[in-house]
């Protein structure tokens, strides 16, 4: 609480490395827990951020969700003081350390407010709260933009064979739900000479492929470049990185599907069900924007797969391909072969005159 | 009425106030298009941190030049197996030919790729030298440098592959760039991609759908 510089409100569960406090769990130095003393100063903690709206927290740096939870915040901290207090003799430092690292999960900030060190905060609890819960260590990233890095994606409809290898690769790469089957990308079987027929396009079939008289073409999250899913969400849980990633961060969408609306492309997915991944096949090279594990009632999408693409890495679909239809890169390096493929191959874009500008081209031989 | 002009005063002055705010928000589309944006943006390019290097991992490679192009492709040669070939071929195909006692080392090669008319082994290999390959017009090629062989009929894809429109490139976007070259991804054999079976198919979709 007296810390200025966090941007949310954090509790202090008798955690012996985060604040050196009285023996009360409160993190107020003076007093006892539930005192009416130490009730009034954490109001008082609270009180002060009152003046800070939803609405401010975007156009200013200050932004967290306590001026709404404060009547909440403050009877629970009464009720979080008498747990700890009590029970401290009986609860093992490690209910404690998840108590405290789900409290400040809960009342953090949005991700793309965040400076870089409360980014590599909420990664580090992320990973500690995995694996309290799993025994398992994974490794989760918080990497920015890159200078001078602007991503796209180009795709040979002449090359595609409809073998799905790409989207077996990105379900595993991106810890997709398993219940659910969720995949990011379609591929579509279309008869040949009828063009970019949507409707009449079968992206779920199964025989031996290519099929006579067919072509076949994907889709995916386009990353458009003036994007309006991002425009349309209420709490601006998704947004364009400096790469050109349009991304979400998980635990600010409210799951309100504006943005599927949105998206002329189908770009994005829901998570109706809590997402099941078997525990031996999630991926644990993850980024805090990417493939790191969901909940149940938010949205995700393609990332690109930012916790290989801002490593330097192409995404999985690329390196899955068989057939070298996918080409990914750097659009601000001149020498990058997806701007060859722009400057030299006739490529278009869906819906163009939308104006969404999509940094997904396709192409032909 | 002088109330009235500072009263005007201050509304200009917060008419003013706003707009530049608002211009601010819309600072993100100052491009007309992407193409426009990637033009301006790229005109200072100086290169990025990143390197493709630390994802090549254990491949060889080497760099070559075609054109505008250059690039690195995966050695070849300590990729063969049984390189050198002559450590078992010290006698050239046309004596071989006649011997009729051969050794079937190959029987296992077909070759599915144009059809009789146009290609037989001696198209590609060299009969004299089986180190090497051998272009249409007699001249020695090393075969670490076979996609130059390719190269002598697939014009538009050897275009294609030098610009990077057609193949893959090895794990990573980032320069420099490292590409698969024509046989790591076709069988000079059997240079087709085979029909098979998708690696997934739906049953939730298909559920969904009934
Ligand atoms: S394709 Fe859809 S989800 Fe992706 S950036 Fe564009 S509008 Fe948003
Ligand atoms: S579903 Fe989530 S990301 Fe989409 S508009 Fe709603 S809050 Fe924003």
């Amino acid at each position: 609480m007296g810390d200025s510089i966090k941007k949310w409100f954090s509790l202090n569960l008798g955690n012996s490395n985060t604040k050196p406090s009285g023996s009360c769990g409160c993190g107020n130095p003076s007093g006892g827990c539930g005192s009416h003393n130490s009730e009034n100063t954490d109001e008082n903690a609270i009180g002060e951020e009152r003046h800070k709206d939803g609405f401010e927290q975007v156009f200013d740096v200050k932004m967290d969700r306590r001026s709404a939870f404060k009547k909440l915040t403050a009877s629970l901290m009464v009720g979080a003081g008498a747990i700890t207090t009590s029970c401290s003799v009986i609860v093992g430092d490690e209910t404690k350390e998840k108590a405290q690292i789900d409290w400040e999960e809960q009342f953090k900030g949005n991700y793309k407010l965040m400076s870089d060190e409360e980014k590599k905060g909420t990664v580090d609890r992320l990973v500690r709260s995995y694996q309290l819960r799993t025994g398992k260590t994974i490794s989760m990233s918080s990497k920015n933009a890159e200078e001078d890095v602007l991503f796209g994606y180009a795709f040979n409809i002449s090359k595609c064979q409809g073998y799905m290898d790409c989207v077996t690769a990105c379900v595993e790469e991106n810890n997709q739900d398993r219940s659910s089957q969720m995949e990011y990308i379609r591929i579509h079987e279309m008869e040949d000479g009828k063009g970019f027929n949507f409707n009449e396009a079968d992206d779920n079939y199964y025989h031996e492929v290519p099929a006579e008289g067919h072509f076949y073409m994907g889709t995916q999250c386009f990353h458009c470049d003036n994007p309006p899913c991002v425009e349309v969400c209420p709490v601006q849980a998704t947004w364009r990185e400096d790469d050109g990633l349009v991304v979400v961060d998980y635990d600010w969408c409210v799951g309100c599907r504006y943005c599927m609306a949105a998206c002329p492309y189908d770009g994005r997915r829901f998570n109706w069900s809590t997402p099941e991944v078997p525990e031996e096949e999630v991926n644990k090279n993850q980024h805090y924007l990417g493939n790191r594990m969901r909940k149940k009632g938010v949205v995700e999408k393609c990332t690109f797969c930012v916790q290989r693409s801002r490593a330097g890495k192409n995404p999985a679909c690329v390196e899955a391909c068989p057939t070298g239809a996918r080409i990914f890169g750097n659009l601000l390096d001149p020498d990058s072969t997806i701007r060859w493929v722009l400057e030299n191959k006739k490529v278009f874009r869906l819906k163009e005159d939308l104006g969404t500008e999509p940094k997904f081209w396709y192409f032909m031989d | 009425m002088k109330d009235k002009y500072h009263i005007l005063y201050a509304l200009s002055g917060l008419f003013l106030v706003t707009s530049f705010f608002s211009s601010c928000k819309h600072q993100e589309h100052e491009y007309h298009n992407i193409t426009d944006k990637i033009e301006a943006e790229s005109k200072d390019y100086q290169g990025i941190s990143i390197s493709s290097e630390d994802f090549i991992g254990d491949i060889k490679t080497l760099e070559i030049s075609e054109g505008a192009h250059t690039f690195l492709i995966p050695e070849r040669k300590s990729q063969i197996k049984s390189y050198t070939c002559t450590e078992c071929h010290s006698k050239s195909l046309a004596q071989m030919q006649n011997e009729n006692e051969a050794k079937k080392a190959h029987w296992n090669l077909g070759l599915n790729h144009a059809d009789a008319n146009t290609m037989n082994c001696v198209t590609c290999h060299d009969g004299s030298n089986m180190d090497n390959l051998i272009s249409l017009t007699g001249n020695t090629l090393d075969f670490n440098y076979s996609y130059r062989l390719c190269a002598q009929c697939h014009t538009n894809q050897f275009d294609d592959w030098k610009g990077g429109a057609h193949g893959k490139k090895i794990a990573s976007w980032a320069p420099p760039r490292a590409s698969m070259t024509c046989v790591n991804c076709h069988n000079p054999h059997d240079p087709g991609f085979k029909s098979r079976w998708p690696a997934k198919f739906n049953t939730q979709t298909e559920k969904e759908r009934r």
